[in-house]
């Protein structure tokens, strides 16, 4: 029997075309009910993982377990997922209506049913009165919405999407963000999205799983890839942050320290056995986000660097300090700090004081 | 300044000199004797030569005379058949055509490319010499034990004139619905199969809809052409196998009534130009939903 709460197990899943690997043995729990976002560079093989899942491609090894059955032979249309394609491949040749009502067609489903079940999936995408148009009267958000309603239609168990809003415009995607996420909340499906957009991913998912060349880097929820990273990759892939090389000290209960070029840094390493288990001596690199960085006087528990700002810019609610380090001008320093209205009266060659919290910095291996 | 005014002369005749070259083969060569038919068609004859004074009597003669109209009507209805022949032959192997990948699928393109390279007289002997009475199929009847002597049934009659123009304008359709088929995005096959569709069902409400355009104008296609064939009728129709093209044939060369031979023209060619205008416009109309 399957375990509870857990959807679709992937065990030691991996897919290669000839010689060339795409995915490296991926392990991955599907829970129910949950947003789960797959996100990676292009080339990471997240969508490889989708279209493993959605049948459209067969694993080379590994077992994809669906209540604790193997779902290899079970082919795309027995599969109770549906999928919202990347370029959402509604039939040109049918209306919004029999597009939406599709999978529902094809089972057979009294016609009475369909009608109002096609009802139903508009309202709840707001499109209710476009039933009669054809797909290419609509716009690209309008085609997103019916390709959702299509897949939702048939009360699939997982909806897996396919980078649906990479052809929309920023704004549309912001506001279809919203929506995809309020639309799982009331339907209470399970979600598997892959992108490629971190901000996306932060923006909607319950757990994101980061993948890097076929291989996952880190699963967890966005405050834990974000403030927590598990590797170098995931430290450099969500947005800007720092990163400081060197070797790590001893343990300290919840801290570990890591000499460095610009001093002796105290880490946080709670929540992160890994770290804690790698001897001392071993390559390892300090992480924290410009954010964390205040200047002034460091109290206990908190780190000091001598830095020397190379760049000033004000962007709105954040000002962005570029500095190097005093000790080591190569190493770049970033502060991201709050904008005041009187400006602030720091300057470019000015020697200034970085603090970072221990508990906002993280280790991750070298 | 005078330079380059001197220099834009040329320039700017050039691109009309070229529209002017590339206007004057279509309308010399196909507008002008079009105009020329339609012409004559208001002309008669009287022993043997034109008479040069406007009437309407070729046509009023094919609107009366109880001999044209039916052979027209025929002709129109064997085409149309020929034109759903060709398609249903067609379509299955465009359909093979597009499930080929590399060098098979060019090969295979290129083997159904190769008689349309033929000349077309000896295509029609090649089809004749298997239909005959003594022919290759009826030769295979009787060595099987199906028949005990030679039918008659596909030879020098509509029959035969049905299945050789099939089997000489099959290429014709072939190419337009494996263009339309090699169109569909493969997105759409797994969609429909994502949502719970077999493979059969994909088939009948998403690739064979899809592909009407070009089976639409693959008939269209077909009909054109087999609408204006005299020597397959000629060749293979014997005395019963008796077409419009052959009609119009003869006017202009036993009976030698040339004006009465363009009016008939002239109506074929409106039923050629109502043919593609209609195999586009149902084409229009079910590709336009893309």
């Amino acid at each position: 029997m399957a375990e509870a709460g857990i959807l679709l197990k992937l065990r030691s899943v991996s897919k290669s075309y000839g010689a060339t690997a795409i995915l490296h043995s991926i392990d991955l729990d599907v829970r129910d009910g949950e947003f789960i976002t797959i996100l990676g560079p292009s080339g990471s093989g997240k969508t490889t993982i989708l279209r493993l899942i959605g049948g459209f491609t067969q694993p080379s090894g590994g077992q994809i377990l669906l209540d604790g059955s193997d779902i290899a032979a079970m082919p795309i249309n027995r599969r109770p997922f549906n999928t919202v394609f990347q370029d959402y491949a509604l039939f040109p040749h049918l209306t919004v209506e029999a597009n939406v009502g599709y999978g529902l067609a094809v089972r057979g489903t009294p016609r009475a049913e369909i009608t109002k079940r096609v009802a139903d999936a508009l309202e709840l995408v707001q499109l209710g009165p476009l039933g009669k148009r054809f797909p290419a009267q609509l716009s690209g958000g309008q085609r997103q919405r019916v390709a959702l309603a299509r897949a939702i239609i048939c009360r699939p168990r997982l909806i897996l999407l396919d980078e649906p809003l990479a052809a929309l415009d920023v704004e549309l995607r912001r506001h279809m963000q919203t929506f995809l996420k309020s639309i799982q909340t009331e339907i209470r499906t399970t979600f598997l999205f892959v992108t490629h957009d971190q901000e996306e991913a932060i923006a909607m998912a319950d757990r994101i799983c980061v993948m890097s060349a076929g291989r996952i880097e880190q699963i967890g929820s966005p405050h834990e890839v974000y403030y927590r990273p598990g590797t170098e990759f995931v430290a450099k892939f969500f947005g800007e942050n720092n990163l400081v090389p060197g070797t790590l000290g001893p343990v300290e209960g919840t801290t570990r320290a890591i000499d460095t070029a610009v001093g002796r840094l105290v880490c946080s390493i709670d929540g992160q056995p890994k770290i804690a288990a790698l001897p001392a001596g071993s390559p390892a690199l300090a992480v924290f986000r410009p954010e964390a960085v205040g200047i002034g006087d460091a109290a206990e528990g908190e780190n000091r660097i001598a830095a020397r700002i190379d760049q000033v810019a004000f962007g709105g609610a954040s000002t962005m300090v570029n500095t190097a380090a005093v000790y080591e001008p190569q190493q770049i320093l970033k502060a991201r700090l709050q904008s005041r209205p009187d400006g602030t009266s720091l300057s470019q060659g000015e020697t200034i004081p970085l603090v970072v919290p221990a508990s906002a910095c993280r280790l991750v291996a070298a | 300044m005078s330079d380059s005014a001197a220099h834009a002369g040329p320039h700017r005749l050039t691109p009309w000199l070229a529209t002017l070259a590339a206007y004057i083969v279509p309308l010399g060569f196909v507008l002008a004797p079009m105009a020329l038919f339609l012409v004559y068609s208001f002309f008669s004859v009287d022993h043997g030569s034109i008479v040069f004074s406007p009437t309407i009597s070729n046509y009023v003669r094919f609107f009366t005379d109880p001999v044209f109209l039916p052979i027209f009507w025929r002709t129109c209805l064997l085409c149309l058949a020929v034109a759903l022949l060709c398609v249903l032959f067609a379509f299955p192997v465009a359909y093979f055509l597009t499930t080929l990948r590399g060098r098979s699928r060019y090969m295979l393109l290129v083997l159904l490319l190769v008689p349309l390279l033929m000349s077309y007289v000896i295509k029609i002997y090649a089809v004749r010499s298997i239909l005959g009475g003594n022919g290759m199929l009826n030769r295979a009847l009787l060595a099987t034990g199906l028949i005990d002597k030679p039918s008659m049934l596909f030879v020098f009659n509509l029959n035969a004139v049905l299945l050789t123009l099939t089997v000489l304008l099959i290429p014709f359709a072939v190419l337009p619905i494996f263009l339309s088929l090699e169109r569909i995005p493969k997105a759409l096959r797994h969609a429909s199969a994502d949502l719970g569709a077999t493979n059969a069902q994909t088939f009948w409400r998403v690739t064979v809809p899809l592909s009407l355009p070009g089976t639409l104008s693959a008939m269209s296609f077909v009909f054109v052409l087999a609408i204006g064939d005299f020597l397959t009728p000629q060749m293979v129709g014997g005395q019963s196998g008796f077409t419009f093209g052959r009609i119009i044939y003869s006017q202009f060369g036993t009976a030698f009534n040339w004006p009465f031979g363009a009016a008939l023209s002239v109506i074929l060619a409106a039923v050629v130009i109502l043919a593609i205008r209609l195999g586009g416009r149902l084409e229009s109309k079910h590709g336009g939903a893309k």
